[in-house]
């Protein structure tokens, strides 16, 4: 089977979830096609009755105008319903769509995270879902009364001359096999389209979401020039795709006048042989016409639905990424903070191995700290704390449980983080601070926000804790007390910061180090620091250089060792 | 409205070809009843076989000369919308270059994503319909309706109302619809929002797990969506049904009255048959019209959101070279700075001058102004109050390419662009050459970890994360050194750096020499005493200005930032012998 075909079958697969409305729409469709065929039929009976002066049935033609009144008021009523019915269904899949998008991506693995644009992830979670249901809906809508009118019309012609009728639907598959020939080709123009679409979205969310370092840089010039071609290469796409697509109708249009000639040959001969009156062929001729009128509108929303197919087809894509499999459902409990990481070997390119049989224990309350030069693999001893990445060879246990037999988000449970990557979001503070949990008290923030010394900050701001925060409004340091303020409130037994308090000048640093002294009290904290002076009075100082650690030990005896810590630590000065 | 035939007027061949052909186009199906016609009249009434033969053939023909033309009126359709959209993608991308920061600040990044993607498809999409069907709709319609007049004139006021009604429904439900089709756009905004904030912080909600509860809110706000979407609906849902029911009434309206004047011998038969045709004419074309008019509403709602940005009269810096550059130093005037919507001023009364020559440095804690007073030196905001002079210019009249000559910026925050580590650093100076670029990449310490990666060819990604944060901001000064004679400014630069290869590097730019100014931002004294001059700031205020001796005998808030840093400093004096 081919691609869109495939992809078609997988749409449907969503499309079940609503067969019962599905259904009814089928039978308002029915209804609508019907009486829409039927009335033309009772004003043609109406007409009848005027036969000339003095020679009008008033009163048949009232009774028939009052049926046709009625008939056109339910024709309108079921129309309406079926219009609210399919939005409803193509709203609610695009919506069951996003969602499933979306929470597939809070599944899927940092390792492929980390490789994507967010832009690029972002268009196919919004615009081609738009792009989908926009199709979805004209699709659905054409499709169902374009098939009961041509089912009611053949039926009605089949009931009037069967050898012309039997020759319109012998001559009707010319029209399919160019619609599907046209539609096979335009696919793939679709495809390159809304792929070209996702490197334009990806550039522009690069280059907008970093609108004001562009400024500063005055870079504006030479990424209008980037810009300029990604639109143009777009713009041939979008054209090509556009106006091949868009032949479908007018080459539909063409068979069908091709099929009306062939009735009207036909017919006409028919005529001349006797076996058909001049009206029958009137008759034959008006719905032969009629009969076509839903394949041009099928056709003309072909188009429509290859886009859509090609955006659902992006869509499906990322649904059937590999999500993080869990590799144990046991329930990791809070430990007293023992952790060993038992010979464990990782890299994030296979062919470059990063860090090589690594061993560390740390003992409950101990405050381990990780030096060493920029890129020497700090962080990602942090990554495999966490469970972010998991390593090639060895294993990590806490409180003597390997980790790997239990579940993540228990193991996470356990730990406290503060990035360097500051990350706020576009919500109040208080949402800031508790990600949410509407369980925690205001007091209960407020008193983390003195010990992480946020109080003030929060304080001075025009709504307090209410106060909306976009990423802009408050400095790199301030959001980062805010950071800080989100573990505080939680207190989890043991703690991660990666290079936490880059961003805050050391008057406050000074401070939240006295807040963290206290919360790290009986806790087993892992610090990531490039200032040394932070970590002189750790219980274990790792010292490490590509990938391994080089030298272990407390501050004094790695001084007195004479090696390159003593090298790393007086170079501050 | 006004503002789309301002854009529209570029492809005025194409916009005005498409509806024309596609008139053409019904008129040829005008013609198909009259052949049909002729062929009941002398083929069959004659037995003429080979004239039947011959008229279907004409048939074919008109029909393949109707494909032709229609072939013809869909390209000019599809080119018209398509680069229409384009250039609208280009304006926008181009304006929200030129956007200021204050007004950045107010729009938002997201809703400007939105615009450039959604809102510009839904036009395309809409001026393509529009083109092909939205001419040929009214043309039938009042066409239908003239012709009507010219058989009886008072059934023909029966059209007149109808048509009027009609356009009462039209236009009231496209009023209706388009502020809620905006209202759409404006939740796809913030749904846009949130699976951005959840990519860039991924890290964050998993170390939380908070995973779950964003599926949670995402789902809200997704449902919020649709419910707007479904509500839109609902009113663009009726005018299908209105129309057919109007339609339907006159059409009852219109036998009745007809019936009754063939009773009194004012009307042919004939004529009655001929008005229902024009009638059911009007109804066939009316019903496509209402698929329209739907995506037409959505295009003018969307075109109207696109226009918010592109009108915006918010001109950017003209060039003035002349004005830069006859004259050095920096100077601020008894500066002032609130943000727009901000209770308090973020500078408040700065007042110094740096002479040619000097360096400066900015000192103080987290909040106390020192990326707004980068932001004003470098005329990304203008100040409230007082006057600012770089090089003898107002830096706010300071044009984009001319900001690129004056200034070399390491921001607090380094990010690099996609491309390659040469594209990177040739972003302030286009014609760096090679010999240029590796000199400041060593300079900046950066030149081992490039020739590991692959060299200058090296590929960036997006945002640069394929470099490590320390490798980003070595790469980030780099790009800030490339070029000659620049005031080089340092925000915070070095954050992310150990202390030594931190030192390392303020040594060797102090060595290179590579620049005219510096001005170094930074909490720590070490990053600032090595500058002539310090600009020491506290909440906003300017509490210092002089040399590191004068600040250490003169301010209190200086000296209190060095104690806090060098206690260890005179410890280790005491038990190290050799420091």
């Amino acid at each position: 089977m081919n691609t869109s075909g495939k992809t078609f079958k997988k749409l449907l697969k969503y499309t079940g979830i609503y067969k019962y409305l599905l259904l009814l729409t089928l039978i308002l469709s029915l209804v609508i096609s019907f009486l829409s065929l039927y009335i033309p039929m009772l004003f043609g009976d109406a007409i009848d009755l005027i036969s000339g002066k003095d020679y009008v049935d008033i009163k048949g033609i009232v009774s028939l105008l009052i049926r046709i009144m009625v008939f056109a008021g339910v024709t309108a009523l079921s129309q309406w319903l079926m219009n609210i019915i399919n939005n409803k269904i193509s709203y609610h899949l695009v919506k069951d769509l996003r969602n499933k998008a979306f929470s597939h991506i809070e599944n899927l693995p940092l390792r492929y995270l980390d490789k994507k644009n967010t832009g690029e992830l972002l268009s196919r979670v919004i615009t081609d879902s738009e792009t989908l249901s926009e199709g979805l809906l004209l699709g659905l809508y054409s499709f169902f009364t374009g098939i009961i009118t041509i089912l009611i019309t053949l039926i009605f012609m089949f009931s009037k001359n069967v050898p012309v009728t039997v020759l319109v639907v012998l001559l009707t598959p010319l029209s399919f096999i160019l619609a599907r020939f046209i539609a096979k080709k335009t696919f793939k123009m679709f495809k390159r389209q809304n792929e070209l679409r996702g490197i334009q979205t990806a550039f522009t969310e690069e280059i907008v979401g970093n609108q004001k370092l562009v400024k500063a840089l005055g870079y504006e010039e030479n990424v209008k020039e980037r810009f300029e071609a990604i639109n143009k290469d777009l713009t041939d796409a979008g054209l090509k795709a556009v106006f091949f697509s868009s032949i479908t109708n007018p080459s539909t249009r063409f068979v069908n006048s091709v099929i009306y000639a062939a009735v009207a040959f036909a017919g006409a001969w028919m005529c001349i042989s006797g076996s058909l009156t001049i009206g029958g062929l009137s008759v034959m001729l008006y719905y032969a016409n009629q009969y076509t009128k839903p394949f041009n509108d099928i056709s003309s929303v072909v188009t429509e639905f290859q886009n859509s197919l090609a955006a659902s087809a992006r869509i499906f894509e990322l649904l059937e990424q590999e999500p993080e499999k869990e590799t144990g459902n046991e329930e990791l409990p809070y430990c007293t903070g023992d952790v060993e990481i038992d010979k464990v070997s990782f890299s994030y390119d296979k062919s470059k191995p990063l860090i090589k049989d690594l061993h560390l224990k740390a003992s409950p309350g101990d405050r381990i700290a990780i030096v060493g030069p920029t890129g020497c693999g700090k962080t990602t001893i942090i990554n495999l704390l966490m469970r972010f990445y998991d390593p090639d060879a060895g294993t990590i246990r806490m409180d003597g449980k390997d980790i790997y037999s239990c579940s993540r988000s228990s193991l996470r449970k356990n730990y406290g983080m503060v990035l360097q990557d500051i990350w706020i979001r576009n919500a109040t503070v208080r949402d800031n601070i508790t990600l949410g949990r509407d369980d925690i008290k205001d007091e209960n923030i407020l008193e983390a926000a003195k010990a992480a010394r946020s109080y003030d900050l929060i304080k001075r701001l025009p709504l307090g804790l209410d106060t909306v925060l976009t990423e802009n409004s408050l400095s790199q340091g301030e959001n980062q007390l805010l950071c800080i303020t989100r573990v505080m409130v939680l207190r989890p037994p043991l703690l991660i910061l990666d290079e936490a308090t880059s961003n805050i000048d050391t008057m406050t640093e000074k401070k939240i180090r006295e807040a963290f002294l206290k919360l790290m009290e009986g806790r087993t904290s892992f610090i990531v620091a490039h200032r040394l002076s932070t970590i002189t009075d750790s219980d274990l100082i790792l010292v490490m250089k590509d990938g391994s650690i080089i030298e272990q030990g407390t501050h004094k005896e790695l001084l007195a060792k004479n090696g390159f810590y003593r090298e790393l630590y007086l170079s501050q000065f | 409205m006004r503002f789309l035939w301002k854009y529209l007027s570029k492809f005025k061949k194409e916009v005005a070809l498409a509806p024309a052909l596609k008139m053409l186009e019904a008129l040829f199906d005008l013609f198909v009843p009259l052949l049909v016609a002729t062929i009941i009249d002398n083929g069959i009434e004659k037995s003429n076989m080979s004239y039947v033969l011959k008229m279907s053939l004409v048939l074919i023909l008109l029909a393949a000369v109707g494909l032709a033309i229609s072939i013809t009126a869909q390209y000019f359709a599809a080119k018209a919308s398509v680069l229409f959209a384009s250039d609208l993608r280009k304006r926008l991308f181009f304006r929200i270059q030129d956007l200021s920061y204050a007004k950045l600040d107010k729009t938002g990044t997201d809703t400007l994503m939105t615009r450039m993607s959604s809102d510009v498809n839904q036009v395309q999409s809409g001026l393509n319909l529009a083109l092909r069907l939205l001419l040929r709709s009214p043309f039938i319609v009042f066409g239908s309706m003239i012709m009507a007049f010219f058989i009886d004139w008072e059934t023909a006021l029966i059209f007149a109302a109808a048509i009027l009604v009609l356009s009462f429904i039209i236009f009231g439900i496209m009023r209706i619809t388009s502020p809620l089709y905006k209202n759409v756009q404006r939740k796809l905004d913030k749904m846009l929002s949130r699976v951005r904030e959840n990519l860039t912080g991924v890290r964050v909600i998993r170390a939380f797990r908070k995973e779950a509860q964003e599926e949670k809110l995402f789902y809200k706000e997704n449902i919020t969506y649709t419910d707007a979407q479904k509500k839109a609906g609902y009113f663009s849902s009726l005018l299908n049904p209105l129309t057919f029911v109007v339609i339907n009434l006159a059409t009852v309206f219109l036998i009745y009255t007809g019936a009754l004047k063939v009773s009194s011998g004012a009307l042919s038969k004939g004529s009655v048959v001929a008005l229902y045709n024009y009638m059911a004419q009007i109804l066939i074309e009316l019903i496509k019209l209402a698929n329209l008019i739907v995506s037409i509403t959505k295009a003018l709602a969307s075109c109207d959101r696109i226009a918010d940005i592109l009108e915006e009269k918010d001109e950017p810096a003209t060039l003035n070279t002349s004005a830069v550059g006859n004259k050095e130093g920096i100077s601020f005037d008894n500066v002032s700075f609130t943000y727009e919507n901000a209770g308090a001023p973020s500078l408040k009364n700065i007042d110094f001058t740096l002479k040619p020559g000097e360096d400066l440095g900015v000192i103080g804690g987290t909040g106390s102004g020192k990326t707004t007073f980068i932001n004003l030196l470098q005329g990304l905001y203008t100040c409230s109050e007082g006057n600012i002079s770089v090089s003898g210019a107002d830096p706010v009249d300071i044009s984009s390419g001319e900001r690129k000559r004056l200034f070399g910026l390491a921001p607090q925050k380094s990010v690099l662009f996609s491309g390659t580590v040469r594209s990177n650093m040739q972003i302030l100076d286009e014609d760096a050459s090679d010999k240029e670029i590796l000199s400041s990449l060593k300079t900046s310490m950066a030149l081992d970890f490039v020739e590991e990666k692959g060299g200058l060819d090296a590929v960036v990604e997006q945002g640069g994360r394929n470099f490590s944060g320390g490798q980003r901001q070595r790469l980030s000064i780099a790009r800030a050194l490339t070029g000659k004679n620049r005031i080089l400014i340092l925000d915070d630069a070095t954050s992310a750096l150990d202390f030594r290869t931190e030192k390392l590097l303020r040594e060797g730019l102090f060595k290179s020499k590579g620049y005219k100014t510096l001005i170094s931002v930074s909490q720590r004294v070490s990053g600032v005493m090595g500058c002539q001059k310090i600009l020491v700031l506290d909440n906003g205020r300017q509490a210092g200005f002089g040399s590191h001796e004068e600040l250490m005998a003169s301010c209190h808030v200086y000296r209190d930032i060095y104690y806090a840093q060098f206690p260890e400093n005179e410890e280790l004096g005491r038990s190290e012998a050799f420091v």
